[in-house]
């Protein structure tokens, strides 16, 4: 059972949430912004599988929740510790920089 | 007798077998004698089987069964061996006149370049051409028939650097490959309508075919006969054939392969009495074939091509003789043949031999002067040739004319066919005497001839000459019809002659009355002409000196009729189907490909941003989708 405003409402802030995150990754060329709107984008993602977890009376949906969380802290390791790198390196902090996979 | 056949069959394998292994390790000298020896020992299997079988009073077939050779079903082939009269003829002509060959071959070859490869040859012809007489059932002498066109193909072709000589072994080889296949499919509808390819079987299916498919049979056989024996059509082969060496052309293109075809008629009598019309058939080619072969003669100017055309006109004879059922005659003459036909090419050889591989008669002139032991034995030869009474030929000829003459009205058309044949072989051999042999010698002979150490030749070459001369005056002798008729009674248990072509004594009288009137004018006629005192001139007619010399366009239709179009077709595809299409397709293939990977790759931007956002828009598009689709 869901308390207080209807499941739309969470949907929404998480579609907020996920999208906003999206236009960081899209539009930021500092690797740590990318990063964090990841990050955002994944809390977009977590928001909505808890609102349909608590919506179908679940807790499977919590469960995928702290996975995904569990997941996020791994990959902002691995995400750091490449900045890290780069930064070690001396090399610009700019993705567009990084492209030496172009075709 | 039996162990007898297979010594016979077996010792020449052996003996190419053993040139074969020995490789250069045994002498020339050595190879040389390991063949004529292997073929004397089958001359003598011959003869041992042949006293077996005259022992026996009955004559009967005899079939030794070795192994099954072939298995499907209850399709079996067994390797079996057959002596009856028929077959121990063939070997005792084959094995001997072969012996004698092989003999002659050494002193021939003497010095050439690959000799042990010429003996395996000469060892491997004699086995095939045995394989062909002795196999007791159709598809044996099938296997015997295709491996002589091998045998004669590689010895055609002997000179290989010589590209006149390639080209006439592949022309020999395509021509009988033909004949082949004939006589394959005519086997095939015996296999389909029976289970079993032995001689009496075969003939108890064909007797129960309908007449159309009876035919076809018969007809199959003829094609490989006539390919094999180079008669109309299939006879363009024959003149080519004598680049070989030349005991190949007497042993192989004169004495022995060229007359299977007779002996494949007489073997396979049955099947062509059940289609007479085939039958009639093949006398009609071979009277056809006499007359051209006798005419195309005339013309020719190298010593081996006149007597290969006499060849052909010969066995033109013989097909004329089995066509109307006389086998025992047409037998007879292949024996004759075999005896003075031989000797005329190693005669032929000797002059060739001693005069630095020259063959065109008009240098020859006046050789005799210089080599009268061969003129001698050449005039011997050619007098059994034409027929001359107390000759070989005479004894042989003539009672086949005089059994055509006895069937029908189209018999007396063979028979005038014959008479006028035997004229032409009068005049041709006699012309080729007459311009080589008598008179002085030229001033190219004077210059070319090499006697061997004041010889005419080694001993080798002289004894086998020698043996036919005397075979070719006296053989005949063995048989004079209707006084005795020794071959006729003995070939009777296997091939009875038909009833129809038995000659009454009054037949005999004026055939061989005739027939050795007109050979002795046509030799009066080539005296006149070519003889010492020319008293009359060369007869000049243009068109018919052309169609001559042309041997009648054979060769010109043929190649318009089948080279050029397969050529033209050929060009055709290659111009508008291989060029454009087969010959690019792997190149555009890998092209393309190139060109697919050098576009696919500017998707590869290096951006991540750019790679978020199609990750992105593909999502969104497939979430579209299924809140479409759904």
């Amino acid at each position: 059972m869901l308390l207080g405003p209807g499941v739309v409402w969470y949907l929404g802030i998480a579609a907020f949430l996920f999208a906003t995150g999206a236009f960081g990754v899209l539009v930021r060329r500092n690797p740590l912004i990318v990063l964090l709107s990841l990050e955002i984008m994944l809390n977009g993602a977590n928001l909505a599988l808890i609102a349909f977890s608590r919506h179908a009376g679940n807790g499977a949906g919590q469960i995928f929740a702290l996975s995904v969380m569990a997941v996020a802290a791994a990959e902002v390791c691995v995400g750091l510790g490449l900045v890290v790198a780069i930064h070690r390196r001396r090399l610009a902090l700019d993705v567009d920089a990084l492209s030496e996979l172009r075709g | 007798m039996i162990a007898g056949a297979w010594l016979c069959l077996i010792a020449p394998l052996a003996g190419t077998v053993l040139i074969l292994l020995g490789g250069t390790r045994i002498p020339r000298r050595a190879a040389a004698w390991i063949s004529t020896i292997s073929v004397f020992v089958a001359f003598a299997g011959a003869v041992w089987s042949f006293f077996g079988l005259r022992a026996n009073a009955s004559h009967d077939a005899h079939i030794s069964t070795a192994y099954t050779w072939l298995a499907a079903g209850s399709f079996k082939v067994p390797m079996q061996v057959l002596v009856d009269p028929l077959s121990t003829m063939m070997m005792l002509i084959v094995s001997g006149v072969g012996a004698l060959i092989v003999l002659y071959s050494i002193g021939y070859m003497d010095g050439d370049d690959e000799e042990r490869r010429y003996f395996a040859y000469m060892s491997l012809f004699v086995f095939s051409m045995l394989m062909l007489v002795e196999g007791g059932n159709l598809l044996l002498l099938l296997v015997g028939w295709g491996l002589v066109g091998l045998s004669s193909y590689l010895l055609i072709g002997f000179w290989h650097e010589r590209p006149s000589a390639v080209a006439a072994a592949k022309k020999a080889f395509i021509m009988n490959a033909f004949g082949d296949a004939t006589m394959a499919l005519a086997l095939f509808v015996l296999i389909a309508h029976g289970s079993s390819l032995g001689y009496s079987e075969s003939f108890a299916t064909a007797s129960h075919l309908s007449q159309t498919t009876v035919n076809l049979v018969a007809l199959g056989l003829l094609g490989g006969a006539v390919a094999k024996s180079a008669q109309i059509p299939l006879q363009t082969w024959l003149p080519d054939a004598m680049e070989g060496p030349t005991p190949v052309s007497a042993l192989i293109h004169a004495a022995t392969m060229v007359t299977a075809g007779v002996y494949l008629i007489a073997r396979t009598h049955p099947i062509f009495e059940d289609a007479p019309t085939i039958a009639l058939v093949a006398a009609g080619l071979g009277a056809a074939t006499l007359l051209m072969a006798g005419l195309i003669a005339l013309v020719q100017t190298d010593i081996k091509r006149v007597i290969a055309y006499s060849t052909m006109s010969q066995i033109g004879y013989m097909f004329m003789a089995v066509g109307v059922g006389a086998y025992a005659n047409g037998m007879f003459h292949l024996m004759t043949h075999a005896f003075f036909k031989a000797l005329l090419f190693m005669t032929a050889g000797l002059v060739i031999h001693a005069i630095a591989d020259e063959q065109d008669i008009r240098k020859l002139r006046g050789v005799g002067k210089l080599m009268p032991l061969t003129k001698w034995a050449f005039l011997l030869g050619a007098l059994a040739l034409v027929g001359i009474p107390a000759f070989s030929g005479f004894f042989s000829k003539d009672p086949i004319l005089a059994a055509d003459l006895h069937d029908h009205w189209y018999g007396v058309v063979f028979w005038l066919c014959g008479l006028v044949g035997a004229f032409l072989t009068g005049l041709y051999t006699f012309r080729l005497y007459f311009i080589v042999f008598p008179g002085e010698p030229s001033a190219f002979v004077r210059e070319h001839l090499h006697l061997h150490h004041g010889k005419e030749g080694p001993w080798t070459m002289l004894v086998p000459v020698g043996v036919l001369t005397v075979l070719a005056v006296l053989g005949g002798w063995i048989q004079f019809q209707p006084f005795w008729e020794p071959i006729t009674h003995w070939l009777a248990p296997v091939v009875p002659t038909e009833p129809a072509a038995v000659a009454t004594n009054w037949d005999d009288a004026i055939t061989s009355l005739i027939a050795p009137i007109l050979g002795a004018l046509g030799i009066t006629v080539a005296w006149a002409i070519y003889g010492k005192k020319q008293l009359l001139a060369v007869p000049k007619i243009p068109w018919l000196q052309r169609l001559l010399e042309h041997k009648f366009y054979f060769d010109e239709a043929y190649d318009w009729a089948f080279y050029r179009p397969a050529v033209a077709t050929a060009t055709l595809w290659r111009r508008d189907f291989e060029e454009p299409i087969v010959l690019t397709a792997g190149s555009d293939l890998g092209e393309g490909t190139l060109e697919l990977g050098e576009q696919t790759q500017r998707i590869q931007t290096g951006l991540l941003r750019t790679y978020v956002f199609f990750l992105g828009a593909g999502m969104a598009v497939i979430a579209v989708v299924f809140l479409l689709v759904r």
